[in-house]
C-alpha cells in the first residue's frame, strides 16, 4: 500500500507565518495617518510660499491696486491682461528674453557638451581642478559678479576696454550701448551658467558606463561615431533637464544683473520679462498690470516645462 | 582564420602589476578559457587583446600581424562583456546590426545577417523590443548574437555566462560550445568557474597573480597540474595538499609526513621537502584490520574521521592525519562513525609531488642515463 508523502505545510508551519501578521493587522490603522504627517512640513512651506502668494497673483491680476495698503483694491476683470498684452515694452521684453534664451542654450548646453567630450581624454586629479575651476563662477553671487564685470569692462580704466584700444578697435561704454548691453549680460550670466552646465553634462557622462563606448569600438565604430550614435544619445536626458533649467532659471538668473549693470536699459534694449515685470509693479506700481503679467509668464513657462518633462520621459531609458 | 599570439605580455595600473609577463599561443579555431581566481588579470588580459588597454610591455600578433598598437576598431574581433553592454538606446535588432551600420554595410545585407543570427541563437521573435525588456538570459543572447554578426576573425567572452541562473548557465555553456564546433571559429573565453572551463575548453590557460600557471588540454589541467596552485584550483572537493618528504629507502622512492607512508617506485634521490597532492576521489577508506588498509605500493594516510558531509551523489568525509584535514569522497552506503580510526590509501599513479620551494610538479624520468652533464647529486626527479 502507498502512503502520500506530505509537505511540509502542517500545523508547525503555519503558526509561524500566522505570528506575525497578527501585531501587523492591528497596528496598521494607527499608522494610517502617519505618513501625511512627514510631508507636513515640506506642503506647509510649498503651500505657504508658493502656493498662496500664487493664488493671491491671480487674484490681484484681475483689480486695480497701487500696492499703498490704505488705498481700496477695484476689479477690473481681464482688463489688465489686454492692456499688458498691448504694451511695446513687452513685446521687446519677451523678444529680448527668447534671445537670452537661445543664448543661453548655447553656452549651457552645447559648450558645456563640447568642453565635455574634448576633455574627455583629462583623467584624475587634472579633470577634477578643471571642472572646480569651470564650476567656481556659479558659486559667485550676481551682485559680486556685476561688480567685477563693471570694473572689467570700465570705459575709462577697464582692462576690456584698454586691450580693445591697444588692439585698435576702442569699445567705449558697452553698458551704455543699446546695441552691445544685451551682449555684455548674455557674458556675464554665461560665464556663471557655464559652470551649471558642465557640472550637469560631467555627472550625465559619468553615468554612462564605459563598457559602450568600448564594445562600440570593438564593433569597428571610429571615435566620432561613438560620440553621435551612443554617447549623445544616452546623454540625452540629461541635456534635456539642462535645457530645460536653463529656460526655466535664465530669466531669473539675468535679473540681478541686469538690475545691477543696466537696468534694462539703454531704452529697454536688454530687459527681460522678470525685469519688466518688477519695473510694472514696483516701479509704476501697478499691481494689477505686473500680476497679470506674472500670470502670463506663469502659464507659459508652465507649458514649456510639461513638453520637456514629457520629451524626458520619452528619451530616457533605464541602464542597467 | 584567427591566430593570437601574445609575447611577453604585462599590464601594471600604478603598484599593482595585473599581468605579468604572459606569452600564449591560441591557434585557429581554439576554445582558450582564461581560467584562475578573481583578481587574477583574466578581464585585464582580454581587454589587451581586444585592444582596450593598452599594455605595458609585450606585444600581440593576429594572424602573423602585430596588432600592438592597432586601435580595437581594426582589430576585427568581437567581444562578448560581461555586463552585455547591450545599447540601451536602440532596439534589439539596431543593436545587432550595429557592428554593419558602422561599417557601411548595405542595407539588404544588413537585415539577412540580422536575421540569420537572430535565428540562430533563436531571439527572432525579439528584435522589436528595447534591451531592458529583456530577461537576463534573452539579454545573453543578443550579446552573443552581436558578435556573430560579423564573421571576426576572433571571439571574445568576458564571463557571458556568470549573471545567469545555474539551469540556464549549464544550457548556455552547452550552447557556446556546440556554437564553437559548429563556427570553427577562434574562442578566448574568461571564466572563473572551472567546471566552465573543463566542458567548453579545447585550451585552459590558468592564471594566478597576474602570471600564468599552466596550459593545456582540460585533461592535462586535471590529471597533471603543473603546480601546486593548479592542483587546489582544480577540482572539486579540493585536492588534497599537505607537506611531506622525498626520499629513498631499500631502493625505492618514498614520501613520508606525520600519518602518511608511501612507497613510489624503485630509483634513487636525495631528500627533498616536497607537497604531496591526492584528489579525494582517488583516496578510498578502510577500517584499520582490513586487508586493503596495507598495501604494497602507493600512500597510506592514518586518520581519524571527524566529519561526514552528504554531497548527494556521495558523501564526503573528512578526516585528521597529522595536521592536516583530508577529505575523502566514497559512496554514502559506507558509514563512517565520526572518531573512528581509518586508513586512506591511495594508488601510485594518482599522488602528485609538487616542490615546496618553487611549487612545481615534480615527476619522474626513467634512470637518466650516464652520459648526463649533470651533477652526480642532482636528482633523478626533475621540475
Ligand atoms: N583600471 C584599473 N585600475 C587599477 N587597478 C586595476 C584596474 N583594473 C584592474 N585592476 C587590478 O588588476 C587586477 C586584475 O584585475 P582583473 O583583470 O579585473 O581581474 P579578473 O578579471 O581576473 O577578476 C586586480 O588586482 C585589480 O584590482
Ligand atoms: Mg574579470
Amino acid at each position: 500500500m502507498f502512503t502520500e508523502v506530505q509537505g511540509p505545510t502542517t500545523t508547525a508551519a503555519a503558526a509561524v507565518v500566522v505570528g506575525p501578521a497578527g501585531p501587523r493587522a492591528r497596528r496598521r490603522p494607527r499608522s494610517a495617518w502617519l505618513p501625511y504627517l512627514y510631508i507636513l512640513p515640506a506642503v506647509a512651506l510649498l503651500l505657504v510660499w508658493t502656493y498662496w502668494p500664487l493664488v493671491q497673483t491671480a487674484g490681484l491680476s484681475l483689480q486695480d491696486w497701487n500696492l499703498i495698503p490704505t488705498k481700496p483694491k477695484t476689479f477690473v476683470g481681464v482688463e489688465k491682461y489686454q492692456k499688458v498684452l498691448s504694451l511695446p515694452e513687452l513685446h521687446q521684453a519677451l523678444a529680448n528674453t527668447v534671445a537670452y534664451i537661445l543664448a543661453f542654450l548655447g553656452i549651457s548646453v552645447a559648450l558645456p557638451v563640447l568642453f565635455a567630450l574634448l576633455s574627455r581624454r583629462v583623467q584624475g586629479r587634472a579633470r577634477t581642478f578643471y571642472q572646480a575651476l569651470i564650476f567656481v563662477p556659479f558659486l559667485v553671487t550676481p551682485v559680486a559678479t556685476s561688480a567685477v564685470w563693471r570694473w572689467l569692462f570700465a570705459p575709462e580704466s577697464g582692462t576690456i576696454p584698454a586691450i580693445a584700444t591697444t588692439l585698435g578697435t576702442p569699445m567705449g561704454n558697452i553698458f551704455r550701448d543699446p546695441d552691445s548691453s544685451m551682449l555684455s549680460i548674455v557674458v556675464i550670466v554665461g560665464w556663471q551658467m557655464l559652470g551649471f552646465g558642465v557640472l550637469v553634462v560631467s555627472a550625465g557622462l559619468a553615468g554612462i558606463s564605459p563598457d559602450y563606448s568600448a564594445a562600440a569600438s570593438i564593433d569597428g565604430a571610429s571615435q566620432r561615431q561613438i560620440t553621435w550614435r551612443i554617447v549623445l544619445p544616452l546623454l540625452s536626458p540629461s541635456l534635456v533637464f539642462l535645457a530645460l533649467m536653463t529656460i526655466l532659471l535664465s530669466a531669473q538668473w539675468t535679473y540681478p544683473i541686469i538690475d545691477l549693470v543696466t537696468q534694462g536699459g539703454p531704452g529697454n534694449s536688454s530687459t527681460n520679462i522678470y525685469y519688466l515685470l518688477y519695473q510694472f509693479g514696483f516701479r509704476n506700481f501697478d499691481a494689477g498690470l505686473s500680476s497679470a503679467a506674472g500670470m502670463l509668464f506663469f502659464a507659459g513657462f508652465g507649458i514649456v516645462a510639461v513638453i520637456f518633462v514629457e520629451l524626458s520621459e520619452k528619451l530616457s531609458f533605464h541602464d542597467n | 582564420m584567427g591566430r593570437l599570439v601574445l609575447s611577453q605580455l604585462s599590464r601594471s595600473f600604478k603598484d599593482v602589476t595585473a599581468v605579468d609577463n604572459i606569452s600564449l599561443v591560441v591557434e585557429d579555431g581554439d576554445f582558450l578559457v582564461l581560467l584562475g581566481p578573481s583578481g587574477c588579470g583574466k578581464t585585464t588580459l582580454l581587454r589587451m587583446i581586444a585592444g582596450l588597454l593598452e599594455p605595458t610591455s609585450g606585444t600581440l600578433e593576429l594572424d602573423g600581424l602585430d596588432i600592438t598598437d592597432l586601435p580595437s576598431r581594426h582589430r576585427d574581433l568581437a567581444m562578448v562583456f560581461q555586463s552585455y553592454a547591450l545599447y540601451p538606446h536602440l532596439s534589439v535588432a539596431k543593436n545587432l546590426a550595429f557592428p554593419l551600420t558602422v561599417r557601411r554595410t548595405n542595407r539588404h545585407d544588413v537585415s539577412r545577417r540580422v536575421a540569420e543570427v537572430a535565428d540562430m541563437v533563436d531571439i527572432a521573435h525579439l528584435l522589436e523590443r528595447k534591451p531592458r525588456e529583456l530577461s537576463g538570459g534573452q539579454r545573453q543572447r543578443v550579446a552573443v548574437a552581436r558578435a556573430l554578426v560579423r564573421e571576426p576573425k576572433a571571439f571574445l567572452m568576458d564571463e557571458p555566462l556568470s549573471n545567469l541562473d545555474a539551469k540556464l548557465r549549464t544550457a548556455t555553456r552547452q550552447e557556446l560550445a556546440a556554437l564553437h564546433r559548429r563556427l570553427g571559429a577562434t574562442f578566448v573565453y574568461v571564466t572563473h568557474d572551472q567546471v566552465e572551463a573543463m566542458t567548453m575548453a579545447t585550451k585552459i590557460a590558468l592564471l594566478n597573480g597576474g602570471r600564468l600557471e599552466q596550459v593545456g588540454t582540460p585533461d592535462e589541467l586535471y590529471d597533471r597540474p603543473a603546480s601546486v596552485f593548479a592542483a587546489g584550483f582544480m577540482g572539486s572537493p579540493a585536492t588534497n595538499l599537505l607537506d611531506a618528504r622525498l626520499s629513498s629507502s631499500n631502493g625505492a622512492i618514498t614520501v613520508m609526513a606525520p600519518g602518511v607512508e608511501a612507497v613510489l617506485w624503485e630509483g634513487e634521490t636525495p631528500e627533498r621537502e616536497i607537497v604531496l597532492g591526492i584528489r579525494p576521489e582517488h583516496l578510498s577508506l578502510h577500517a584499520p584490520g582490513s586487508v586493503a588498509a596495507a598495501p604494497t605500493s602507493g600512500a597510506a594516510l592514518r586518520g581519524v574521521v571527524e566529519l561526514c558531509e552528504n554531497l548527494g551523489r556521495e558523501q564526503l568525509v573528512h578526516c585528521r592525519v597529522g595536521a592536516h584535514r583530508i577529505g575523502v569522497t566514497c559512496p554514502r552506503e559506507q558509514r563512517w562513525e565520526e572518531g573512528a580510526v581509518v586508513v586512506l590509501g591511495a594508488s601510485t599513479e594518482h599522488l602528485h609531488l609538487f616542490d615546496r620551494a618553487t611549487g612545481r610538479r615534480l615527476e619522474w624520468r626513467a634512470e637518466p642515463p650516464l652520459t648526463q652533464h649533470a651533477a652526480p647529486n642532482e636528482p633523478a626527479l626533475s621540475v
